[in-house]
C-alpha cells in the first residue's frame, strides 16, 4: 500500500485484505472481538483535530498527506526472556491459553486507535508474571517496522517487573496497543523510549491497577510526525497508584503528544505526573492530562505538573491539565507552565565565566532533571538521561 | 584597574546612570553608598555585562581595556566577579559541579589547562571550611533551598575560588544577621590583596564597620555626589542621605 485515498481507507482496506489471514482467524471469540473492534473503530473514524481529545494531533491529515504509508507486520523482540516471565506469541492465537483469551482486547473498545490495533494487529505477544514472582532482570522489549501490533502484560498478585520498551525509529506508520493488568500488590515499572522518527507513530496503553498495586511509567519522547501516546489508567481499588514522568525533546518539525487519562475509581488511590518538554525548531509538544475522581473515591490524591521550555520562536507547546472530581474529600493539584530559558539564571552562569552555549545546555539539563530523577533505579536513570542528552542538540539547533 | 568616565546607562529607554565617574586602583577597596533607586545595582550589572543595560555615553576601562565590549563570560575570565544581591537557584546542577564548570570555563578562556575534579574539590574544600560552607551544601543543587546567609557565603566562596582581580559586591549585607555578616566580611577581608580591587555596594554603613573601605563614594540620581574616606560612611549613618545629597545639589 502506498498513498491511501483516505485515512479510513487505509484501515478498512487493510482489514478487508488481511482479516482472514490474521493469527487465529476463524476462532470464534477472536473473530468476534476483532469484528467488534473494527465496528467501534468505524464508529469513531480516524481521529482528527475536531475531535476534542485529538485537537493537537491530526492523525487523519497526517495519514492523508503522507506520501508513503504501509501496514505490514510489526516486529517485536524480547531478548532474553527473563526468568519468571511466561511469554506467549500472538501468532499462535488459535491456541491461546485462558489467561490470554480472557483478557486480550478487553480495554480496547472505547478508543479508536486501540480498537484499530486490536482489529488489525498481525503480530504481538502476551506475557505473564506469576503470583509473588519478583523478576529481577529488566525485560527489554522493542518494536520495529510498519503496521499494527498488540500486546498484553499481566502481573499476578504480588508480582513485580521492570519493562524497558523501545519504539525504534523505523517505518512509516506504527500503531501499538498495549494492555496491562496488574493484580493486587503487583508492581510494574515501565520505561519507554521513542526514538525520533519521521514516521507516524501512535500507541495506546491501557492499564488496570488493583489494590495496593502500582504502575510507574517513565518516558522519553524523541518526536515523530506526529507521535501520540495514550496512557489510560484505572485505579480500581484502595492503595492503587500510578506515577508518570516524562521528557520530550523535540527539534525540527517533530511532534509529540502525551495524553493521559487517570480514573480514580476507588478511594485511597494516588496518582502523580511530571512532564517536561524541551521544544526547539518548529516542533510541537502536547500534554493532555485528564484526571477523574469517581463519586465516593474519597482520600484520593492526584498531582500533575507539565512544563515546556521553548527554545525557538516557532516552537509550540500545548499543555492541558484537566480535573473532574465527583468525590468530596480529595487532594488534587495541577500546574502547567510554558516559558523560555530564565534570563536571570543565564546571566548568573555567564557572569561566572560559563559561555552562553554551555550555560544554555546546563539550564536545559536542570529543567529536565527532576523528571528523570523520578526513575528510582540509578542504572536506568543513567540510561534514559543519556538518551535525553543525545537528543538535546537537535532541539537546540537554530531555525534555518 | 577600573576607570569609569562620564558613564551614561539606560535601561528600557530610561537613563539610570547620568555621568558617573569613578576610579579604583589595584589593592583598594571602594564603597559605593546610596539611597534606593540611585543606580547602585545598575552600576554592578553594567560592570558584569548584563543584557538590557545600554551604555549610551562615557567609558569603562578595565586594565586598559574597553570593558563594555566584552561578553559577561569574557569579563569573568579576565577577572571581573560580581557577588550578586540575589543569587539564582539552579535545580539539577550541584554546587560543586557548577563551581568546577565555571572555574574551568574561565581557565580555558585564559588558555590554562582544566583542573581535574580532585584538584577542584581540594581547592573548594579549603575555602569552604573558612566560610563554614558544609560538604552537604556543596552536594546540593546550586542555591536551591539555601538560606539568605548560605547564598551569600556561597557567593564569597566562589569569589575565593575564582580569585578575581576586580570584585564587585552588590548589597552583600542585605538579609544577613550580624553573625552571618561577620562571617561574610571576614571572608571578604581575607581576599584583600595588593593586586585586587574591590567595589562594595551597600545601602547601609553597617557592612563598612567590618569591611573598612579606602574610599567612600555616594551615588545619587545616577552620579557620584560626594566622596571621602571611611568617615564619610559614618557621617551618612548619622545624618542620612538627604543631608549629603542636598549639600551636593
Amino acid at each position: 500500500m502506498t498513498k491511501p485515498a483516505t485515512a479510513e481507507a487505509f484501515f478498512n482496506e487493510d482489514f478487508a485484505a488481511h482479516a482472514a489471514e490474521l493469527p487465529g482467524a476463524g476462532v470464534p471469540w477472536l473473530d468476534q472481538r476483532r469484528a467488534e473492534a473494527i465496528t467501534n473503530f468505524r464508529k469513531t473514524g480516524v481521529p482528527h483535530r475536531r475531535v476534542e481529545n485529538w485537537k493537537y494531533t491530526d492523525l487523519k491529515v497526517a495519514l492523508e498527506s503522507a506520501n508513503d504509508v504501509s501496514s505490514g507486520t510489526v516486529a517485536w523482540k524480547i531478548a532474553p526472556v527473563p526468568a519468571g516471565v511466561e511469554l506467549f506469541d500472538l501468532s499462535n492465537l488459535a491456541d491461546a491459553p485462558e489467561w490470554v483469551s480472557a483478557r486480550l482486547g478487553k480495554a480496547a473498545a472505547a478508543n479508536a486507535i486501540a480498537a484499530a490495533s486490536l482489529a488489525l494487529a498481525r503480530s504481538g505477544f502476551a506475557l505473564r508474571v506469576a503470583k509473588n514472582t519478583d523478576v529481577a532482570e529488566t525485560l527489554r522489549l522493542s518494536f520495529s517496522g510498519d503496521g499494527h501490533v498488540r500486546a498484553l502484560i499481566v502481573l499476578e498478585e504480588g508480582a513485580s517487573l521492570t519493562l524497558a520498551e523501545k519504539q525504534a525509529a523505523t517505518g512509516s506508520f506504527r500503531n501499538t496497543g498495549l494492555e496491562i493488568v496488574l493484580g493486587r500488590n503487583a508492581h510494574l515499572t515501565h520505561l519507554r523510549v521513542a526514538e525520533a522518527t519521521n514516521a507516524i507513530e501512535v500507541e495506546d496503553v491501557a492499564i488496570r491497577v488493583a489494590g495496593d498495586a502500582s504502575y510507574r511509567a517513565h518516558l522519553v519522547n524523541g518526536g515523530a510526525k506526529p507521535a501520540r501516546l495514550n496512557l489510560r489508567v484505572t485505579l480500581k481499588e484502595p492503595g492503587a497508584s500510578a506515577h508518570f514522568s516524562g521528557v520530550s525533546v523535540l527539534g525540527e518539525e517533530s511532534h509529540a503528544d502525551v495524553t493521559t487519562e487517570i480514573y480514580h475509581a476507588s478511594g485511597r488511590t494516588q496518582s502523580t505526573q511530571l512532564f517536561k518538554h524541551v521544544v526547539g525548531g518548529k516542533a510541537q509538544a502536547v500534554y493532555q492530562g485528564k484526571i477523574t475522581v469517581a463519586e465516593g473515591a474519597d482520600q484520593s490524591d492526584s498531582r500533575q505538573t507539565a512544563k515546556a521550555l521553548l527554545l525557538s520562536p516557532r516552537a509550540e507547546a500545548d499543555l492541558k491539565p484537566e480535573l473532574e472530581i465527583f468525590a468530596e474529600d480529595v487532594k488534587c493539584a495541577h500546574g502547567a507552565a510554558v516559558g523560555d530559558l530564565d534570563a536571570d539564571s543565564l546571566f548568573y552562569l555567564r557572569s561566572r565565566g560559563v559561555p552562553e552555549g554551555e550555560a544554555r545546555s546546563l539550564l536545559i539539563h536542570a529543567f529536565v532533571e527532576d523528571a528523570l530523577g523520578e526513575i528510582a533505579r540509578e542504572d536506568l536513570r543513567a540510561e534514559l538521561t543519556q538518551v535525553v542528552e543525545k537528543a538535546l542538540p537537535r532541539a537546540q539547533e537554530p531555525l534555518p | 584597574m577600573l576607570d569609569i568616565k562620564d558613564l551614561h546607562v539606560t535601561v528600557d529607554g530610561k537613563e539610570i546612570l547620568k555621568g558617573l565617574t569613578l576610579s579604583v586602583k589595584a589593592g583598594e577597596v571602594h564603597a559605593i553608598m546610596g539611597p534606593n533607586g540611585s543606580g547602585k545595582s545598575t552600576l554592578s550589572y553594567v560592570l558584569a555585562g548584563r543584557g538590557g543595560y545600554d551604555v549610551t555615553g562615557g567609558s569603562i576601562r578595565y586594565q586598559g581595556e574597553d570593558l563594555a565590549a566584552l561578553s559577561p563570560e569574557e569579563r569573568a575570565a579576565k577577572g571581573v566577579f560580581l557577588a550578586m544581591q540575589y543569587p539564582v537557584e539552579i535545580p539539577g546542577v550541584t554546587t560543586l559541579t557548577f563551581i568546577k564548570t565555571a572555574l574551568n570555563a574561565q581557565r580555558r578562556a585564559r588558555g590554562e589547562p582544566d583542573l581535574d575534579a580532585m584538584s577542584v574539590l581540594k581547592l573548594v574544600r579549603q575555602k569552604a571550611k573558612e566560610l563554614k560552607v558544609s560538604e552537604e551544601m556543596l552536594k546540593r543543587a546550586l542555591n536551591v533551598g539555601f538560606s539568605g546567609g548560605e547564598k551569600k557565603r556561597l557567593e564569597i566562596l566562589q569569589m575565593a575560588v575564582f580569585g578575581p582581580k576586580l570584585a564587585i559586591l552588590d548589597e552583600t549585607d542585605s538579609g544577613l544577621d550580624i553573625d552571618a555578616l561577620k562571617l561574610v566580611a571576614d571572608g571578604v577581608n581575607d581576599l584583600r590583596r595588593h593586586d585586587r580591587a574591590m567595589l562594595v555596594i551597600t545601602h547601609y554603613q553597617r557592612l563598612l564597620n567590618y569591611i573598612v573601605p579606602d574610599r567612600v563614594h555616594v551615588l545619587a540620581g545616577g552620579r557620584i555626589v560626594a566622596e571621602g574616606g571611611k568617615e564619610l560612611a559614618h557621617e551618612l549613618e548619622a545624618k542620612g542621605y538627604a543631608h549629603i545629597v542636598k549639600d551636593a545639589a
